[in-house]
């Protein structure tokens, strides 16, 4: 199979890299990068496990294929922390119980940042819709929500 | 009890960092060098025969190392659960969609499954049989030779023909429940590393790692000092992580081609080949007065466990054990058919038989309150379990009051609740049901847990914890009790990896045994390492044990208060300077004391019983039928809280998986003849169904050989709520459902 070149910025790094045409962004990263936070559940869109941003959207990376995302941006869970100092939604994700297995908890972690970044001040129900593609089997989502509303409230400096 | 006490505070969990950060390494996230990928060759039939399977093209696949086959195994060929019953790859016959014939080792996982589309396999299909009932009739497709019955499970209390006699209402009914999936978000995954020793080290995902180890020692033929089996970071479980299919299969393939082998699931994978809840049908027949004295009951169940047993005979056990809820019934007759079907296979999920068995008593309660004319709160007052009660399979009943307690505040919520108007266009409804869940394995089955703690020369503990975290939150509740047990902070405690070579047998993370077996095996750890702290401090002090004592993390001279407390690290780093290492461990026994009924088959009973109710306010379109859960009240009696905030993390989430059974969740054979394999098909609750209100209230009844008093919490959440919700839906609008998941359709038909 023919390899393509692909350009990518990841957490602020710019990668090129040659890679078959037939592959997702969650396995470039994954596989190539080594950037494992964002996990694959499913494969198919239908879980969230693999919800990256790309040039700020929540998208799932396992339905993303490698040259579609050429020359965009992408953040990844690894890329949440700046200069060692954790985001306000792992904070709050951490102090308010809303990671059990921690499976889901990296997509998780990254549709919220898109909604919080583009809504500073979701109402719950905006929440809900922002995550509602992200599958949670262990928490019941209760602490998930309050988690990412004491984040927005960290981020508004309430 | 001391006032900095670490028990009951939501201390914030061990391993949330590093999953927050991405951190935390599941298997699939490993690093890829040095390893291959096997493909998992799986059955498209659900029963057939194999004539002949063709490997040669596969083989000639570049990259392909191998394809292993059942002539590969050089052990055990069939091994089980309970029952010896399940090729380790298809033998002969495939019994169910998914089934492991073959396995294709590659350098990567496209040369691998190319290699798996190389493989010809000659299937002569045979008819199948889905239903538990249809399969036990004569004349039924065989699944295995031996027959369709796995287990008759019959249990007698009293007389239940009498007990007719003298009921002046007699009800039968029949419910229906699902097979449905514990849906984990990591689909199960194992790799196994081949060692020129001859020895493998196999990672796991797993609840059961010494179990996981003891199969696939059967299956290779190997001592258990040439297998090592080690806990990756768990993705979910609920039971069904009980399986050791994929890490068995993934350890052969190493031994096969002498190499590292990693095998992960897809999610159709795991949704059709790994082990299910069982569905079933539960005929029901009871007998009250008309007073409300619940005096007999007779139910059968017929649960199908799919093509291979699994856990299915414990599992129709303790559903034998539930089935009557936590009513006094002085005459019972339960039978209980565990059945071969080709349906997935059916093993242990959160709740083990019990979710089944609540989704019928409890409407059964509600349906003779109507019939009776009686409150429904008002009936199972006058039938609920009291202190000093024995259930029908003669188990005095602990903590009985927490019933009468759970009861009494779920009357005043239910109050509440149906003051509550329903939205425009909607109709409101309350459902309450109560909750009995048992903790442990059974009477007669080994079930203890051992655990260490090691003091490190630098005055941090280690526990090596012998059962794995799965997400619920182990570890952290371990290491909060152990740390107060030894008056340390919690970030002096340290967990060790799960290796099955440096950590005792805990036993299997099941069974909602954990915080009790755990806790109080590290207590007695605990206090066993200070004692062993304490005799060789008096060594190295050249003075008597009697003279020394230990608080929070230094010893004391006794006979010389002049001197400032030791601190523990400058007498471990000494032992350690010595060669020694300060360890101890301890194993905790689960309590099935002289007084337990010995007349049941093994595996019974079951002798500690968790207790609560669920409240649950919904409302319904009447023109759509679709239900909207709008708030739920969860009471649960735990004993005593240790983390606050993970045990309300078990109860929702429990809440929310008790939500996907009542309303969503089903493995559905479609029309066209396959099982749903995917999850737009399968639905799993999502954030959009979760009501907006979940509320939990904790009672602390102790249970006297609990740690601190504590008792189970991890299946009992999810028991009550399709009950709940089903009584409900009738409060709401007059219609009894009698199976789940409760679908718009079958609202919309019973009008």
């Amino acid at each position: 199979m023919q390899r393509i070149q692909v350009s990518l910025k990841v957490n602020g790094k710019k990668y090129r890299l040659e890679t078959p045409p037939n592959r997702t962004l969650l396995e470039v990263l994954r596989e190539d990068l080594g950037l494992t936070g964002a996990k694959d559940g499913c494969s198919s869109g239908e879980c969230g496990a693999c919800t990256v941003l790309l040039d700020g959207r929540a998208v799932n990376s396992c339905l993303v294929l490698i040259g579609s995302a050429d020359g965009h941006s992408i953040e990844t869970v690894e890329g949440l922390q700046k200069a060692g100092m954790p985001h306000p939604l792992q904070k709050a994700f951490v102090e308010k119980g809303a990671v059990q297995c921690g499976f889901c908890t990296p997509g998780m972690l990254m549709a919220a940042k898109a909604l919080l970044d583009q809504n500073p001040k979701p109402d719950e129900e905006q929440i809900r819709t922002a995550l509602a593609g992200n599958l949670c089997r262990c928490t019941g989502y209760t602490k998930i929500i309050d988690a990412v509303q004491e984040a927005a409230k960290e981020l508004r400096y309430e | 009890m001391s006032e900095n006490t670490l028990i009951g505070k939501p201390e914030i969990r061990v391993d949330a960092w590093s999953k927050v950060t991405g951190q935390a390494e599941y298997i699939a996230d490993f690093p890829l060098e040095d390893v291959h990928f096997g493909y998992v060759l799986r059955s498209p039939h659900p029963h057939a025969s194999i004539r002949r399977i063709d490997i040669a093209k596969a083989l000639q696949i570049e990259g392909v190392l191998d394809v292993i086959t059942i002539e590969d195994v050089p052990g055990e060929k069939i091994v089980g659960d309970i029952i010896p019953d399940r090729p380790v790859l298809a033998q002969e016959k495939v019994r169910l969609v998914g089934e492991p014939v073959a396995i294709v080792v590659a350098t990567s996982k496209y040369v691998a499954e190319q290699g798996g589309k190389a493989v010809k396999v000659d299937y002569q299909p045979l008819i199948p049989v889905f239903d538990p009932v249809q399969a036990l009739e004569e004349g039924a497709p065989l699944v295995h030779a031996s027959g369709n019955l796995v287990s008759h499970i019959e249990v007698q209390d009293g007389d239940p023909k009498a007990g007719f006699q003298e009921a002046d209402l007699i009800l039968e009914e029949t419910f229906y429940v699902p097979h449905i999936y514990p849906g984990y978000l990591e689909p199960e995954a194992a790799q196994a590393q081949w060692n020129p020793d001859g020895s493998l080290i196999v990672w796991v995902s797993s609840q059961k790692p010494f179990h996981d180890r003891h199969l696939i020692c059967q299956v290779l033929g190997l001592p258990e000092e040439k297998v090592i089996v080690r806990v990756a970071t768990v993705g979910g479980a609920f039971g069904g992580k009980e399986d050791s299919s994929l890490a068995i299969l993934a350890a052969l393939a190493a031994w096969k081609t002498k190499t590292t082998v990693r095998l992960v699931n897809t999610r159709e994978e795991s949704l059709l080949a790994h082990p299910k809840r069982h569905s079933g049908q539960l005929h029901y027949k009871a007998g009250f007065k008309k007073d409300g004295t619940l005096v007999t009951m007779q139910v059968t169940s017929y649960l199908d466990t799919g093509a291979y047993a699994s856990y299915g005979p414990a599992v129709g056990q303790l559903h034998s054990e539930v089935v009557t809820g936590p009513y006094k019934v002085p005459n019972v007759r339960v039978d209980t058919y565990v059945v071969y079907t080709n349906s997935p296979i059916a093993g242990a999920m959160r709740g083990f038989g019990a979710p089944q068995a609540n989704f019928a008593a409890e409407s059964l309660m509600d349906i003779a309150a109507g019939k009776l004319g009686i409150h429904p709160v008002d009936l199972r007052r006058k039938n609920i379990w009291r202190p000093g009660d024995r259930s029908y399979t003669r188990v005095r009943i602990n903590q009985a009051e927490s019933l009468q307690l759970s009861l009494e505040i779920a009357e005043k919520e239910y109050r509440r609740l149906k003051e509550i108007p329903a939205s425009p266009g909607k109709v409101s409804g309350v459902g309450l049901s109560l909750s009995v869940q048992t903790m442990g394995l059974g009477f007669r089955v080994p079930d203890d847990s051992a655990h260490a703690l090691e003091w490190l020369p630098d005055g941090r503990v280690r526990l090596y914890l012998g059962a794995p975290e799965l997400g619920q939150g182990l570890m952290t509740v371990a290491a909060q009790i152990t740390a107060d047990a030894l008056g340390l902070s919690l970030d002096k405690i340290e967990i060790a990896l799960l290796d099955t070579s440096q950590v005792p047998d805990g036993g299997v993370s099941c069974a909602s045994r954990m915080t009790y077996s755990v806790g109080n095996a590290t207590i007695m750890a605990s206090r066993q390492l200070i004692q062993g702290l304490i005799e060789e401090a008096a060594k190295l002090l050249d003075v008597e044990p009697a003279a020394l004592y230990y608080e929070k993390g230094h010893v004391v001279r006794k006979d010389r208060p002049d001197l400032a407390p030791i601190p523990v690290s400058e007498i471990t780093s000494r032992l350690a300077e010595n060669g020694q290492i300060l360890k101890r461990q301890a194993v905790f026994s689960f309590p099935y004391g002289p007084e337990t009924p010995d007349h049941l088959p093994i595996g019974m009973p079951h002798v500690l019983f968790c207790f609560g109710a669920h409240v649950i306010r919904v409302e319904v379109d009447p023109e759509l039928g679709t239900i909207e859960p709008k708030e739920i009240v969860a009471i649960h009696d735990v004993g005593k809280i240790i983390n606050r905030s993970t045990l309300e993390g078990q109860v929702e989430g429990a809440i929310s998986m008790g939500l996907g059974y009542a309303l969503m969740e089903e493995m559905k054979l479609k029309p066209d003849g396959k099982w749903v394999d995917n999850l737009t098909e399968y639905l799993l609750p999502t954030i959009m169904d979760m009501p907006p209100i979940i509320k939990t209230v904790f009672l602390e009844v102790p249970e006297e050989s609990g740690p601190h008093g504590a008792k189970g919490i991890g299946e009992m959440g999810l028991t009550p709520v399709a009950s709940a919700v089903a009584n409900a839906v009738y409060d709401a609008i007059g219609v009894r459902v009698k199976a789940i998941p409760i679908r718009p359709e079958a609202i919309i038909k019973s009008k």
